[in-house]
């Protein structure tokens, strides 16, 4: 345990390091917008300023990662051991035993597993006491986490930005950077055309026929992947959900940007309106979801990680116990979860066993993962990606592929305490399907960069399909290593299409591999990666099989699904699906490699044209195979997977039986460890299968493929149009809503402005017949009387003689009518 | 400076004082008097800055107070003050005018009537926000509302009559409303102790008596009622918001800033102020009403803008839908079986995301009227289908307003998302139906400004008339639309520092105030209910 000085000074140090890594990007996007709007548009100062910015951030996050590897005084060098260090956890929880062993090992094992004896350790104080407060800082003692400032506060009700820094945290800042900045570099070659005060753009025609032209935007595009970066690594270092949403947002609005970069192409700017509006479908899940977390929990932050402030708690110290237990009540409907520690709304004393019902924690959990969806282009909500390709390659290959896309998957590692085993299994299905749909329809795809797009998909889905069935480790771990392997083959084609002066189809590509080697060769690394091919049989002492990236991460998912399907047969879908899309994904990717590289050219003037490309271009393919090859190197336990799974949250590495509801059985690492070689050696099988086929079909070319296409006709165009769901969609949501909005406006303008002018029609008649009211009874009745009035003075005229003697015979006739009258009429 | 009588009334007359000044500027110096009235306008978005300076944001009441009797017999003051409701209001009103005269350049004919009617509207408006007697807000609300028919009715667009009539009579409407409301407290007041046995005016003294619950349940729902729909008009809310596109379409382009800037704000502002603490029980009584009507406001709204083939008309009906989230802020008011308030700093956070909201879409719905103005002085149509290209043409421009729209449509980091986020997690606890609804509108929302962003900004063409007439951005332009693109931006970024501590004491205040308001109340019906059993 660290001492609190210690830990705020290290806290500190990380802080400060990761900010700035996060924030050099920003100041980089202000001055390249700004700067080069005013500036010559042939300069590349723009973009030596964004690769400045994003590589001094790698530089900043690699002594971060350093800094807090020898905080957390963590050993990531593992090879050697003969238990895996996945079962350390297991081990160290269950006896003592396994520290007797130690002596037999280096000094270095020893180290770990006292690390890992702490933890159990803090495992069974916490047990005892059920989330007792003083423990539940136990877990996150490797994390670091503060406050930045504050959005908005109501009494205990506190909106903030913060920072969480924990391994996963600091992982992914290794890895966006370092992405980033090749890929940043790449772009200097790749947009040199744009380096011109007149653009031909070949895809947009003008009225009269010719070419659109406009001004080069180089500035732009680095202006904004500098704004994606800020974004993302924000939503990394976010310390509260609110905040990952609020970067989530931002990472999206890059991406639309980016999309949309040749704003001037139609279907530019629809795909990127498409992507934003289909994220945006899923943040609306996101946001139900913050609203019962932040209805029932009162609080953002994911854990309040610091020794001294013991007792201010996160979400993730509220929902679980200490040990990562969920402590329920009551059972069916009536069930509910019991709050560990008092925070947030229910800090002022109010309830003193706060509870939150179970079906709501289900909701929220449903609903960010709603959120994942969109983000990470998840069934149903898949098909924005593919689309997205209409931005240039690099964005295709930083945001939609390595990072953004990722952003889902990461969210559901960071925010796995939340999520029941219902959610859970909602994620594994997703995942299952997802990876399937992607890779049938990457086999039919001729885009290149489509290709890469529905693989991305597919993958996507495989690391959610880990998450879901309990094998956290394996769907971070294989986010990372996709991230660099699909990132390279990103680049790979980016590098054949400029290569190629923007030919994307694979139909006219071929026998590429001699004008262009190294991209050929950089990119067989990525295909390789991603089939997980290795070499059977072979070891080498201490490092585990021969084999790339690829194989370490997908082998760690397809052992978390065959266990998870043995322990739960009814789910075996969720194995089998994976097991066999394994090898479709190495037939399509070699598909794609041998269309494009090998085989007679056949589009002569393409490839007459083509050329490798320069060096700056080529060097990052370099840098990123040379990650793709050996970032996973010693596989679980290699030293990124150690580093990742310091993150695990607690309860994982247990598993639990009859877990949830649903009573789902999630695997453990004891029990997946079990399982790894044979499903190893399954999945191995059924990639060489894939590969196999691949090459006797576009290697060797024994099989007519349009034979083949026309065989199976209908299949075939299925795929092609990608499962019919653009179609369905436009069915299904964007027309209704135009009929909806148009009805709306139509009762502005038919109902209730006609009413209004009903009413004001009704005011004007009132006044008309009012006005002949007026002049017909009204007037009348005055001027009647007024007549009437005259008459009798013209008729009294008469009377008026001014004879004396005649008014007082008036006066007397009328004093005895008058007495007349009163003696007949006065009562007696 | 330091004499709030002086500071406060200067923030209001300032304006009228330059009006009358302009009657001695030659007719044809008419750029002489253009600065001039910006002049004015900008000393006075100086004044309100002053009050801010003078501002203790620590205190939730009625700061730098001002009571002159003006008619003594019927008790009608001349009572001024600011609080944390009003201030912000009134530095986006001081903002607001000075940016739409800067937009005034674009105004040729009858130059100097336009400017003097701008200059008594903007006293108009201050005083709206200022007055703390109701007689006195309803002298001012009616001030606001006359110069207001002028502008539209004489410089506005083709069907400028028709515009003018509705939006007048549609006000005239709710003010006639008011004013019944107003003479209900006036006579009512005279039996309380508070307010000395006297008919009074004395908004503060009446929500003393509110709070205590000084005036009768049946009273105060009748009361809430009439107050509501003549504030509803002006939020505006469904039903009655169909003035606001036809006003907006037809007024000239600071007119149409100043409508959606200021204007739709005052009545949310007429609700906080008066219609809630005058009538905590017929609130509480409406609450649920309120959020409803709110939440269909925000849907309805986003629905018909994206029907919408007028660019004006598009913005107009935003509003509609932003100013929903207002509505639906500060009505989420929880009670419990027994009447007492739960969920209060729930409350307290939906009435801060619809103060803010009134603030960032102040600036953003100015923002986009100002936008679209800004095209239509160069070739004089907004039919949504007839632009395009627009970014290749005028970056610039472009650029500030992809910004603008981007606030409207509440992207984290611009000012319009504190506003509906706060709205939006401050209404699960109150409803979780209404909240999912309320949540589903990010999705319309983005769909109609990204839309419009596409047909207006992007492609390869300008497709419309006039290609010949589109110019860069001037400078004059530029320092309107940047200065509101560099708010939007500070003010998501920093909405605490900014704008929401200034508010938090009122807020809380308020709501407490309320509270104890309703419970008043409430013993006295349950009695009622009881004696009758």
């Amino acid at each position: 345990m660290m001492s609190p000085e210690f830990y705020s000074e290290v806290g500190n140090l990380l802080m400060w390091l990761l900010t700035a890594a996060w924030l050099l990007p920003l100041l980089g996007f202000v001055i390249e917008i700004f700067g080069g709007y005013w500036s010559d548009r042939k300069s590349k100062t723009p973009a030596y300023l964004a690769v400045g910015c994003i590589g001094t951030g790698f530089l900043l996050s690699l002594v971060a990662l350093l800094t807090w590897v020898d905080a957390a005084d963590l050993n990531l060098w593992h090879f050697g051991d003969t238990e895996s260090a996945a079962v350390a956890h297991h081990e160290a929880d269950a006896a003592e035993a396994g520290h007797e062993d130690d002596h037999s090992h280096s000094h270095d094992h020893a180290d770990h597993s006292n690390a890992h004896g702490e933890h159990g350790d803090a495992h069974h104080d916490g047990g005892h006491h059920g989330g007792h407060e003083s423990h539940a800082n136990d877990p996150f003692k490797t994390a670091f986490a503060g406050t930045f400032y504050r959005l908005g506060k109501y009494g205990s009700l506190d909106i903030t930005l913060d920072w969480y820094i924990d391994g996963l945290t600091v992982a992914m800042f290794a890895m966006v950077t370092l992405i980033a900045t090749c890929i940043h570099i790449f772009a200097i070659g790749y947009m040199s055309d744009e380096l011109t005060e007149r653009y031909e753009d070949h895809f947009v025609h003008t009225e009269d026929g010719g070419h659109f032209h406009r001004v080069g935007r180089f500035y732009r595009f680095f202006a904004y992947l500098s704004l994606f970066c800020f974004a993302m690594l924000g939503l990394v270092l976010a310390g509260n959900i609110f905040q990952v949403f609020i970067f989530w947002e931002l990472v999206g609005v890059c991406s639309y940007l980016l999309i949309g970069f040749y704003v001037e192409r139609k279907t530019a700017s629809t795909a990127a309106n498409k992507a934003f509006i289909m994220n945006r479908v899923g943040d609306f899940g996101f946001l139900i979801g913050l609203m019962i977390l932040w209805t029932w929990f009162g609080v953002f932050q994911f854990a309040e990680t610091n020794p001294e402030t013991v007792g201010s708690t996160g979400l993730f110290q509220m929902v679980r116990t200490a040990d990562g237990e969920l402590e329920t009540q009551g059972e069916g409907r009536e069930k509910v979860v019991v709050l560990q520690a008092q925070q947030g709304i229910h800090k002022d004393g109010g309830n003193p066993h706060p509870t939150i019902p179970y079906f709501l924690l289900v909701a929220a959990g449903l609903g960010i993962f709603g959120g994942c969806i969109g983000k990470s282009a998840q069934f149903p909500l898949q098909t924005w990606l593919p689309d997205a390709m209409e931005g240039p390659t690099p964005v295709s290959a930083l945001v939609h592929s390595a990072t953004m896309v990722a952003a889902g998957v990461y969210l559901v590692g960071r925010f796995y305490p939340m999520f029941t085993p219902e959610v859970l299994l909602v994620i594994a299905y997703t995942g299952c399907i997802t990876l399937f749909v992607g890779a049938t329809i990457a086999v039919v795809a001729t885009d290149i960069k489509k290709v890469l797009a529905y693989s991305t998909i597919s993958q996507l889905g495989y690391m959610m399909l880990a998450l879901g069935v309990g094998g956290w480790l394996a769907g971070l771990f294989h986010l990372i290593t996709h991230a660099f392997f699909k990132s390279l083959m990103f680049l790979c084609s980016g590098s054949v299409i400029h290569g190629c002066h923007h030919e994307q189809e694979m139909t006219k590509m071929g026998g590429l591999a001699k004008k262009m080697p190294i991209t050929c060769w950089t990119m067989f690394v990525g295909v390789v990666a991603i089939s997980g091919l290795a070499i059977p049989f072979l070891g080498i002492p201490k490092l585990g099989a021969i084999a790339f990236s690829g194989y370490h991460s997908k082998d760690a998912i397809v052992a978390a699904g065959m266990t998870f399907s043995s322990l739960n047969p009814i789910h075996s879908l969720l194995f089998f699906v994976p097991l066999i899309t394994a090898g479709i994904t190495a037939f399509y990717m070699f598909r794609m490699w041998f269309m494009t590289f090998f085989g007679k050219p056949k589009d002569q003037h393409v490839y007459d044209h083509a050329h490798e490309s320069p060096r700056v271009m080529t060097a990052p393919l370099l840098i990123l195979a040379f990650f793709a090859m050996f970032c996973a190197i010693g596989g679980e336990n290699g030293p990124l997977a150690q580093l990742i799974l310091t993150t695990e949250p607690v309860h994982v590495a247990e598993g639990a039986m009859e877990a949830g509801h649903i009573g789902l059985n999630l695997p453990g690492h004891h029990q997946i460890h079990e399982f790894h070689a044979s499903a190893g050696a399954v999945a191995l099988l059924v990639a060489f299968g894939g590969t196999i086929l691949a090459y006797l079909f576009y290697g060797l070319g024994i099989v007519d493929t349009g034979a083949m296409q026309k065989q199976f006709g209908g299949v075939h165009e299925f795929l092609r149009e990608k499962w019919m769901f653009d179609e369905l969609y436009e069915w299904m949501w964007v027309r209704p809503t135009l009929v909806v909005a148009t009805w709306a406006a139509a009762f502005d303008r038919c109902v209730l402005d006609r009413f209004l002018g009903f009413l004001a029609g009704m005011v004007v008649a009132i006044s008309s017949w009012d006005r002949r009211f007026d002049e017909a009874v009204v007037d009348r009745l005055v001027n009647a009387v007024g007549e009437a009035t005259s008459s009798v003075g013209r008729s009294l005229r008469y009377v008026q003689t001014g004879r004396l003697r005649q008014y007082v015979m008036f006066i007397a006739v009328s004093v005895v009518m008058l007495f007349f009258v009163l003696f007949a009429y006065l009562p007696r | 400076m330091s004499n709030p009588a002086f500071l406060l009334s200067a923030t209001i007359f300032l304006p009228t004082l330059g009006a009358l000044f302009l009657m001695v500027f030659d007719k044809k110096a008419e750029d002489a008097m253009r600065n001039f009235a910006l002049v004015i306008t900008a000393v006075t978005f100086g004044l309100t800055l002053l009050i801010l300076q003078q501002f203790d944001r620590s205190e939730g009441g009625i700061q730098m107070a001002v009571s002159i009797p003006w008619v003594p017999t019927w008790n009608i003051n001349y009572q001024l003050g600011v609080d944390g409701l009003s201030l912000p209001l009134v530095l986006l009103t001081g903002l607001i005018s000075m940016l739409s005269c800067l937009a005034s350049w674009s105004i040729k004919t009858k130059v100097r009537g336009f400017l003097m009617l701008f200059l008594i509207l903007e006293t108009g408006m201050m005083g709206v926000f200022l007055a703390l007697d109701f007689f006195l807000f309803y002298v001012f609300w009616e001030v606001m509302l006359l110069p207001m028919y002028f502008l539209i009715g004489v410089w506005g667009g083709p069907r400028r009559e028709y515009a003018a009539i509705k939006f007048f009579l549609y006000t005239l409407f709710g003010s006639v409303l008011m004013l019944i409301a107003m003479l209900m407290f006036y006579f009512n007041s005279a039996s309380s102790e508070i307010a000395g046995n006297e008919s009074i005016f004395d908004l503060l003294k009446l929500a003393e008596i509110a709070k205590v619950g000084g005036f009768d349940a049946t009273m105060q729902i009748f009361a809430f009622i009439l107050l509501f729909i003549g504030f509803a008009i002006k939020l505006p809310s469904f039903p009655v918001h169909t003035w606001l596109p036809d006003a907006h379409v037809e007024a000239p382009t600071p007119i149409s800033m100043i409508l959606a800037g200021v204007l739709l704000k005052m009545g949310g502002y007429g609700i906080l102020r008066i219609a809630m603490p005058l009538c905590p029980y017929g609130t509480q009584y409406a609450a649920y009403a309120l959020v409803a009507l709110g939440v269909f406001s925000i849907v309805y709204g986003a629905f018909a803008a994206m029907a919408q083939t007028d660019f004006k008309r598009l913005v107009a009906y935003s509003s509609v839908s932003h100013m929903g989230y207002v509505l639906v802020g500060m009505a989420v008011w929880k009670i419990s079986e027994t009447g007492a308030t739960e969920n209060l700093n729930f409350w307290q956070l939906g009435m801060a995301g619809a103060m803010f909201q009134m603030i960032g879409h102040g600036i953003s719905s100015a923002g986009m009227f100002f936008m679209v103005g800004v095209i239509y002085d160069r070739v004089h149509h907004r039919d949504l289908n007839k632009f395009g290209g627009l970014m290749q043409l005028m970056p610039l421009y472009s650029g500030l307003a992809v910004i603008i729209f981007f606030a409207g449509l509440g992207l984290p980091g611009l000012c319009g998302f504190i506003g509906e986020v706060f709205v939006v997690l401050s209404i699960w606890s109150y409803s979780p139906i209404l909240a999912i609804i309320t949540a589903s509108a990010v999705i319309l929302t983005a769909g109609y400004i990204l839309w419009t962003i596409q047909r207006v900004y992007l492609g390869p063409e300008y497709k419309g008339p006039h290609k010949e007439e589109i110019v860069p951005i001037t400078s004059r332009e530029t320092t309107v639309a940047a200065s509101l693109a560099v708010l939007a931006v500070l003010l998501g970024i920093f909405p605490y520092q900014l704008v929401l501590n200034l508010m938090d004491a009122s807020i809380a205040q308020l709501t407490v105030s309320l509270s104890e308001g309703y419970a008043a109340v409430q013993e006295t019906v349950t009695a009622v209910t009881q004696l009758s059993r």
